[in-house]
């Protein structure tokens, strides 16, 4: 039976048909998917297997062609631009592969953006940034910019910013893939801790076998579908 | 809302050379703008001026309909309460009494037809300039009854010089019969004016009284205003109360009403040249917002996706025109005071060209104005703001998936 209170995530029968120079193309074919809260989730598998559009999906960033989603029992297919930017903003967090960060604000104007767009107060504000950046281990670097920060440092910006509104999901597109592997295996440390400090789901989408090793669930993809579903002891 | 200021003020500095460029080419359009206004307020000065202060006078009192027939028996209606009145009136500081006939001219070389003006050379010193336009001779400096100040251009078709004579044929006011007196050359004036030069001829006023038999009669009261531009208002309540028995009373604008026309056509070429200036500025604001748009698809795609929503997108890119146009605005300002305010101190010459039937007198001083510095500023902040809502609309729409892909292209 499933539980219904611990699922985050709900897709139905997802497809997503591109057009790629007028040549269809089906990233998705009939994904069916549960994820749970807390869950520290893999999707994997070869280019073009569908690994982005599914997260893009998930996240309400892309429309499916056809299928549904739910966020927390809401169909977020449904949504308008404007509801679907709000339920992001409050609900996910996002980490992409690099360029996460707007090279014109600080690290601390970085991290505070989407707590402005909440509304959360200027002292409220500077307390979260403080707090995150220590549990990133960036103390003492707000007032950097982008472009004085290393890849990796870049990266737990990008983590710190997306974890500041506290969401319920996280959602990270290849987060390690810039990085060396002694970064990305630090990367994912601090990823994990967050994790289990705060029961929060991460999703990865990933070709990197550390990110593999680190994840308790691995979801493979193979061209548009669900290939295996693993639970890892 | 501060936080997207930030970003658009920071964002619009990120390519500093596009920006400065964009910011050059808006700012010297509207420097140019700023420069061609000034300008043309200073030449509408400088003619209006050369126009009432060579003769013309700031303003005219004429028997009704004298204006339409220039009929040498329309003389103006009782004079000497006019003239008394006159005297006592706060805003008129010098006036001149005239005649006005048309008269033939002849040598012993040759003859022309002129326009024979009588006047009181004392009084008509303080209102036109034509003693300051003599070349040769002197202007009525004696107390000669048959003195005759005429052009040069007049002097060379009669082929005449100082002190020679000639005589002037008018027609009597009552009787239509010939009057024919005899002059002595006393001086010769240039105006580099065709029609003044070549067509006008002045004798004291007493004299061409006599010629044309109308007694103490007079054609014209040219009038001279502490402010010029009272001549120009319409409503002043001077012309009512002149325009009576039978008079009028009317500005230089009303006599000369073309050039009123002339002027706001000039205004109107500077609105054309406006709106030309600003759909070139509207082009180029476009296309530096969509390069920096294109040049930051991914991270717009990444604003989209962490939540700002579609109305943020376009408040982001309309901010960023805003800034755009404050630096040009800032620019255009600096460099439209800095190359005016110049021009102001030296003066261009334009000294006897002529332009709508009147030569420049004077040098011609552009004339800044507190409205250059607010109304095309202001204008083009607005049009900035309005060009921008196009890629703002765009940014708006975009799909943030779309944009992250674009990005990484």
């Amino acid at each position: 039976m499933i539980d219904k209170s611990r699922e985050i995530i709900r897709a139905e029968n997802l497809v997503k048909t591109y057009e790629d120079d007028s040549v269809p193309v089906n990233a998705l074919r009939g994904v069916d998917l549960v994820i749970n809260r807390g869950d520290f989730l893999s999707i994997v598998g070869p280019s073009g297997s569908g690994k982005t559009t599914l997260l893009n999906v998930i996240a309400g960033l892309d429309e499916p062609s056809e299928g549904r989603v739910y966020l927390n029992d809401k169909l977020i297919s449904e949504m308008s631009g404007r509801e679907l930017s709000d339920f992001r903003r409050d609900n996910i967090g996002f980490i992409f592969q690099s360029h996460n960060l707007i090279p014109v604000l600080s690290v601390e104007e970085n991290i505070e953006y989407i707590m402005l767009l909440q509304g959360v107060p200027k002292k409220e504000r500077h307390k979260r940034v403080e707090d995150i950046l220590k549990e990133v281990g960036l103390e003492g670097f707000t007032k950097r910019f982008p472009t004085q920060l290393s890849g990796g440092q870049q990266q737990r910006v990008a983590i710190a910013r997306a974890m500041v509104s506290q969401p319920a999901l996280m959602l990270a597109d290849e987060p390690t893939a810039s990085l060396d592997s002694a970064t990305g295996s630090e990367l994912l440390d601090i990823m994990r801790s967050l994790n289990e400090k705060r029961n929060m789901t991460f999703i990865f989408s990933t070709h990197d076998k550390l990110v593999m090793d680190k994840a308790r669930r691995l979801i493979v993809l193979k061209d548009g579908k669900i290939a295996s579903d693993e639970v890892k002891e | 809302m501060h936080m997207f200021v930030k970003l658009a003020w920071r964002n619009i500095f990120r390519n500093k050379r596009r920006t400065i460029i964009a910011g050059t080419a808006i700012g010297i359009g509207l420097a140019s703008l700023i420069f061609t206004d000034a300008l043309m307020i200073g030449m509408e000065i400088n003619i209006i001026e050369s126009a009432t202060s060579t003769f013309l006078g700031e303003g005219q009192i004429h028997r009704d309909g004298f204006r339409q027939t220039y009929g040498i028996e329309k003389t103006i209606n009782n004079l000497d309460e006019l003239v008394s009145d006159l005297k006592e009136e706060e805003i008129v500081t010098d006036f001149s009494l005239r005649t006005f006939s048309p008269a033939m001219i002849s040598s012993p070389a040759n003859v022309s037809s002129v326009e024979l003006v009588g006047f009181d050379p004392s009084r008509e010193k303080d209102l036109s300039k034509i003693d300051e336009a003599i070349t040769e001779g002197s202007y009525f400096s004696g107390d000669g009854e048959r003195d005759i100040v005429i052009g040069r251009k007049l002097a060379e078709i009669l082929e005449v010089e100082i002190g020679d004579r000639v005589v002037v044929t008018v027609s009597q006011a009552e009787t239509g019969e010939l009057s024919q007196e005899m002059f002595r050359i006393s001086g010769i004036f240039f105006f580099n004016s065709r029609e003044m030069d070549r067509g006008m001829a002045f004798v004291r006023l007493n004299k061409s009284q006599q010629m044309l038999g109308i007694g103490d009669g007079i054609h014209e009261i040219a009038l001279k205003f502490i402010d010029i531009s009272l001549s120009r208002n319409k409503q002043l309540p001077f012309w009512d109360r002149y325009s009576v028995n039978g008079n009028e009373a009317v500005g230089w604008n009303v006599v000369l009403p073309q050039m009123e026309s002339v002027f706001a056509l000039s205004r109107f070429s500077i609105y054309i040249m406006g709106l030309i200036l600003f759909g070139i500025v509207a082009l180029v604001i476009i296309n530096t917002l969509f390069m920096s748009l294109r040049e930051r698809m991914f991270e717009f795609g990444v604003l989209r996706a962490v939540g700002t929503r579609p109305f943020g997108m376009a408040r982001l890119i309309i901010f960023e025109a805003g800034a755009l146009a404050v630096i040009s605005i800032g620019l255009g300002v600096i460099l439209g005071f800095a190359v005016t305010y110049i021009f102001t101190l030296t003066g261009i010459d334009y000294r006897g060209i002529e332009y709508l039937g009147v030569t420049f007198q004077e040098l011609l001083y552009p004339v800044l104005g507190i409205n250059q510095f607010i109304i095309y500023p202001l204008s083009l902040f607005i049009l900035t703001c309005l060009v921008s809502v196009y890629p703002a609309l765009i940014a708006a729409r975009m799909s943030p998936v779309k944009a992250m892909r674009q990005g990484l292209l």
